[in-house]
C-alpha cells in the first residue's frame, strides 16, 4: 500500500480515530492493529520477514541481558538478521519485502543497544513487533532507535491540538514536494535511463540536476508525509532531511541527507572501528610515519570511506553502486585528513568571518556531489559513463526551448520550476530558524485555515496521481 | 484540577468543531473545484445536465446510445414537422452498461412512450469504458445511484471506480484546459438555453459512397457485457411498459457493422422488440451518401434532417404518438425548434409553420 494511495489515508484516518478514542493506556494498540493491516496489505513475504525479525529481536534482546558471552550470542543474532536481508536484498529475487533495510537496520540497533546496556530488552514481543514494523515508517524509513521511538510509542500520547495541526500542515507539504514536485520531474528526468544521442549535452546536465531536486521532493517529501501523521498521533519521528541544498561541504550535506541513516552507520559501525583494537593500533602505528596530527585520525578516515563505501552498496550491488560510494568515501576521507590544514587556512584568512563564503562553498559543495549523481540514476556503468560522455559533447542551444518542451510541456516546467522554488523558500525560513508548519498551526485561522485550503488545493489539482498522471513509486520504497 | 479538565474539556471541544468546519469547507472547495475542472463539452454530459431542467413527463420519445444517435436525430424536425416531443440523451461511444444506467436515471422524472435504442454500441468489443468516455457518459448523472453504478460499470476492478466517484482524480490534470466560462455556476448547456433537447449538429460536409454489402442474416457474436446489458434494458423497459425500438442509423461504414446488428435483432426479438435499420439498401428516403455525411459514422446537419423526417414517419406509423404542438405545456419543444432554425436558416422545414 503506497502512502499515495486512497487506501493508505483512510487507513491513517482510521488509526488516528481509534488511537484518540482508545484509553490512553491501550493506545499502542490502535498502532499495532494499523500497522498491522498495513503489513498484510502488503503480502505474506512481508507478514513472514517482519515477524520473524521481530521475533529474533524479542528474543535475542532477552537472551542478550540473561546469557553470558554476549558478544557472541549478539553476533549470531545479528548475523540471522543482517543474513536475512543480504539474502532478500542480493539472491531472492522474487522475494519482495516491505522496508527491509529499514527493519533491519532498525532492529539490528535495538540489539545492539541492548547489548550495550543503553536500552532494556521488551518482554512483551507485541511490543517489539510494533517498533520493528510501525507502518509510517516501514516504507522507507526513518531508521530510529529504541530510545527515540520505543517509548513514544507505547506510551498513549494525549490530542494536542497545536501538534495535530502542525502534523496536518506537515503531512500536506510532504504530499506537495513529492506530487507536484517530485513527480512531475519523473518524465524529464527518465530520459537519462533511456536513448540520449539526441540530447544537447546541457539537457543532460539538467536533467542529472533535476533527478537530484526529484530524489529530495520525492525521499523528503515521504519522510514530510509519515513524520506529520505521527506527529498527529503525538509521535515525533526522528529527522531525516535537514535541507541538504544549504550544505557547505560534502561532509554536512551527508549530515544533512538521510540522516538516520547516516547515523545508523556511524553509532553501529564506524565509532566502534575507529574505536577498536585494529583502529587504536593503525592510529599508532600512522603516527611514526605520518606525525601525530595525521595518524590520529587516519582510522576515522579509513572507517568512514568503508562507510561510505557501503551506504553505496546497500543502494545496490552493482559497480555504480560502489563508484558512488566509494566516490563519497574518498572525498570524505580526504577531507577528513585535510581537516588539520582547512582549519590553518581559515584562520590565517579568516574565511568563517567572511560572509560571501558561504554561497561559494555551497557551490563548491554541489559541484562535488552532482558527478555522482551520474552513477544514482542507474545501475548501469556504461549508461552512466554514456550520459557523462554525451555532456561534454553536443553544445547546441538553437533550439534550446523546443528541446526543453520536448521533454516535458512548458505549463509542466512552469508548475515544476514554481513548485520548487516554494520548496527553496519553506527551506530557506527553516534554515533561518523559521518553521512553517509549527507557526502555522499556532496562526490564527483566518490564516490558517487558507493556507492549508489552498496547499490542499494545489496538490489535488497540480499534483501527479490519478490514471492521468500515474504517480511514480517513491523512490527509497525499493531498498 | 477541575478548572484545567473544564478547561482541557473546552479546549478539544473547539478543535473538533473547528476540524469539522475545515473538513466541511475543504468538502465545498473541492466540490467546486471538480465541477470547474470537469468538461462540459457536448459529447454527453451538456444532454445529461439539461435533461433535469426539462419539466417532468414531457418527453414522448427517448433517444439513447451514441454519437451517431445525438448526430442524427435532430429533434427539431421531429417536432417542427411531426410534433414529436423527443428528447436526445446520448454519449460519445456510450455502451449498453451506461445506457442502462441513463434511462433508470431518466425514468425517474419521464415516462416516454418509446425509448430510441442505438443499435451501435453491438458492434463494440471492448469489456470496459474507456476513461474519456466514461467521465463524459457518467458525469452529467445526478442521482448517485445511477451515477456510481454507471461508474462502476465502466470500471473492470471496484477500486478503478474510487477516482471517478471521488471525481477529482480524473479531471485534475484538466487545468489546462479551463477556460472563464468554467468557473460558472450553474452550468450553462455549451452556451444553449434549456430549451434544447439534446440534438448536436455537426456541420461539416464529407463525401462518401453507400456501403456496399451483401445483406445477410448472419450473426456475429456481440460482447457479452453489451450484450447482457442490452437485455437488462429489453427488461427494464418492459417492466416499466415502455416500448423500445432498436435504431440502425445510416453509417457509410455500415458493411463491418452489419453482422452485430443481426445478433442484436436476434437478441431483441427475443423480448419482442422491433428495429429500424436506416442502412438497408432497399430503403429510398432521399439520404444522399456523398453530401449528408459529416465524417464517416455521423450524419451532417442536412443529413440529419432527411433523416429525421424519415424517422418521424416511421414513429408515427408505429406508435400513436401524438401531436404536441399545440399543447402549452410543450411550449420549450417550440422554442428550441426556432431557435435552431433561425441558426440554421438555410434548412427550411416543411411544417414549423403549420405548428404555429
Amino acid at each position: 500500500m503506497s502512502i499515495l494511495s486512497f487506501e493508505f489515508l483512510l487507513l491513517a484516518a482510521g488509526t488516528l480515530i481509534i488511537y484518540y478514542v482508545l484509553p490512553i493506556g491501550v493506545r499502542w494498540l490502535a498502532l499495532l492493529g494499523g500497522s498491522a493491516f498495513f503489513v498484510i496489505m502488503a503480502g505474506w513475504q512481508s507478514i513472514i520477514h517482519l515477524t520473524g525479525i521481530a521475533a529474533v529481536t524479542w528474543l535475542g534482546g532477552l537472551l542478550l541481558e540473561r546469557l553470558e558471552k554476549k558478544k557472541m550470542w549478539l553476533c549470531a543474532f545479528l548475523a540471522l538478521e543482517l543474513g536475512a536481508m543480504l539474502w532478500v536484498k542480493y539472491d531472492a529475487a522474487s522475494v519482495t519485502v516491505l522496508g527491509l533495510s529499514y527493519v533491519t537496520f532498525q532492529s539490528a540497533g535495538f540489539l545492539i543497544d541492548v547489548y550495550r546496556g543503553k536500552v532494556k530488552a521488551q518482554k512483551n514481543p507485541l511490543k517489539i513487533w510494533l517498533f520493528t514494523g510501525y507502518f509510517l515508517q516501514l516504507a522507507q524509513g526513518p531508521i530510529s532507535s529504541w530510545k527515540e521511538l520505543g517509548d513514544q510509542l507505547l506510551t498513549g500520547h494525549c490530542l494536542e491540538p497545536v501538534s495535530f495541526v502542525s502534523g496536518f500542515s506537515l503531512m500536506l507539504w510532504g504530499y506537495f514536494k513529492k506530487m507536484v514536485l517530485a513527480d512531475r520531474l519523473a518524465a524529464a528526468t527518465e530520459i537519462l535511463v533511456g536513448d540520449i544521442s539526441d540530447f544537447p549535452g546541457w539537457i543532460l546536465i539538467l536533467c542529472v540536476i533535476l533527478y537530484i531536486i526529484r530524489l529530495y521532493g520525492d525521499f523528503s517529501g515521504g519522510m514530510d508525509v509519515v513524520r506529520g501523521i505521527s506527529r498527529m498521533l503525538g509521535i515525533e519521528l526522528p529527522l531525516n532531511f535537514l535541507r541538504p541544498f544549504f550544505s557547505l561541504s560534502v561532509a554536512e550535506y551527508w549530515r544533512r541527507w538521510h540522516i538516520t541513516l547516516g547515523g545508523w552507520f556511524r553509532s553501529y559501525l564506524m565509532y566502534p572501528l575507529t574505536a577498536s583494537r585494529a583502529g587504536l593500533k593503525l592510529g599508532k602505528f600512522a603516527s611514526r610515519f605520518l606525525g601525530k596530527k595525521t595518524g590520529r585520525v587516519l582510522p576515522t578516515a579509513l572507517a568512514t570511506f568503508l562507510v561510505f563505501l557501503l551506504i553505496g552498496i546497500w543502494h545496490s550491488f552493482s559497480w555504480n553502486a560502489v563508484i558512488y560510494g566509494a566516490y563519497f568515501g574518498l572525498l570524505m576521507a580526504i577531507s577528513i585528513l585535510l581537516d588539520p590544514l582547512w582549519r590553518k587556512q581559515n584562520r590565517r584568512w579568516k574565511l568563517n568571518e567572511k560572509k560571501w563564503i558561504s554561497p561559494l562553498r555551497m557551490v563548491r559543495t554541489w559541484i562535488l556531489i552532482i558527478p555522482a549523481q551520474f552513477f544514482a540514476f542507474t545501475e548501469s556503468t556504461s549508461k552512466s559513463l554514456g550520459v557523462l560522455k554525451q555532456c561534454f559533447v553536443n553544445w547546441d542551444f538553437s533550439n534550446a526551448f523546443g528541446q526543453l518542451t520536448g521533454i516535458m510541456p512548458e505549463w509542466e516546467w512552469m508548475i515544476a520550476w514554481l513548485a520548487f522554488l516554494a520548496v527553496l523558500l519553506v527551506d530557506l525560513f527553516c534554515e533561518i530558524g523559521f518553521d512553517p508548519c509549527k507557526k502555522l498551526a499556532k496562526a490564527r485561522i483566518w490564516v490558517r485555515w487558507p493556507v492549508l485550503l489552498a496547499l490542499l488545493l494545489t496538490i489535488l489539482v497540480f499534483g501527479i496521481y490519478g490514471p492521468s498522471g500515474d504517480s511514480s513509486a517513491f523512490l527509497y520504497t525499493q531498498f | 484540577m477541575t478548572d484545567q479538565k473544564t478547561e482541557r474539556r473546552k479546549e478539544l471541544g473547539f478543535f473538533w468543531m473547528r476540524l469539522a468546519g475545515f473538513c466541511i469547507l475543504a468538502g465545498l472547495v473541492i466540490a467546486y473545484a471538480t465541477y470547474v475542472l470537469t468538461p462540459k463539452y457536448d459529447y454527453g454530459i451538456c444532454s445529461m445536465v439539461n435533461f433535469y431542467d426539462q419539466p417532468e413527463n414531457s418527453m414522448d420519445v427517448l433517444a439513447v446510445g451514441t454519437s451517431l444517435a445525438y448526430a442524427g436525430i435532430n429533434t427539431n424536425v421531429l417536432w417542427s414537422e411531426y410534433g414529436i416531443a423527443a428528447y436526445n440523451l446520448c454519449s460519445a461511444e456510450q455502451p449498453y452498461w451506461v445506457s442502462y444506467y441513463v434511462i433508470r436515471e431518466a425514468l425517474k422524472t419521464q415516462k416516454p412512450k418509446v425509448i430510441l435504442l442505438d443499435a451501435k454500441p453491438s458492434i463494440y468489443t471492448r469489456d470496459y469504458s474507456k476513461r474519456g468516455r466514461t467521465i463524459l457518459s457518467t458525469y452529467g448523472i445526478r442521482g448517485m445511484e445511477n451515477r456510481i453504478g454507471a461508474m462502476l460499470a465502466c470500471v473492470e476492478k471496484t477500486e478503478d471506480a474510487v477516482g471517478y466517484i471521488l471525481g477529482l482524480p480524473q479531471v485534475h490534470s484538466n487545468y489546462k484546459n479551463v477556460k472563464r466560462s468554467d468557473f460558472a455556476f450553474p452550468l450553462d448547456n455549451g452556451g444553449r438555453s434549456s430549451n434544447w433537447k439534446g440534438y448536436i449538429e455537426v456541420d461539416a460536409v464529407e463525401h462518401h459512397q453507400k456501403p456496399s454489402l451483401v445483406w445477410t442474416s448472419t450473426r456475429r457474436n456481440m460482447n457479452e457485457r453489451e450484450e447482457a446489458y442490452a437485455r437488462k434494458i429489453f427488461e427494464l423497459c418492459a417492466q416499466e411498459e415502455i416500448e423500445v425500438m432498436l435504431v440502425g442509423f445510416p453509417n457509410p461504414d455500415y458493411a463491418s457493422d452489419h453482422m452485430y446488428y443481426n445478433a442484436l435483432w436476434a437478441v431483441a426479438q427475443e423480448y419482442g422488440i422491433g428495429e429500424m435499420n436506416y442502412n438497408n439498401p432497399d430503403l429510398k428516403f432521399g439520404l444522399r451518401y456523398s453530401s449528408d455525411f459529416a465524417d464517416w459514422q455521423h450524419l451532417n446537419v442536412k443529413g440529419s434532417m432527411t433523416f429525421s423526417r424519415k424517422l418521424g414517419e416511421d414513429l408515427k406509423k408505429i406508435y400513436d404518438l401524438p401531436d404536441r404542438r399545440r399543447d402549452e405545456a410543450y411550449v420549450s419543444y417550440e422554442l428550441c425548434a426556432q431557435e435552431w432554425y433561425k441558426k440554421y436558416p438555410s434548412f427550411v422545414s416543411s411544417g414549423i409553420r403549420e405548428g404555429e
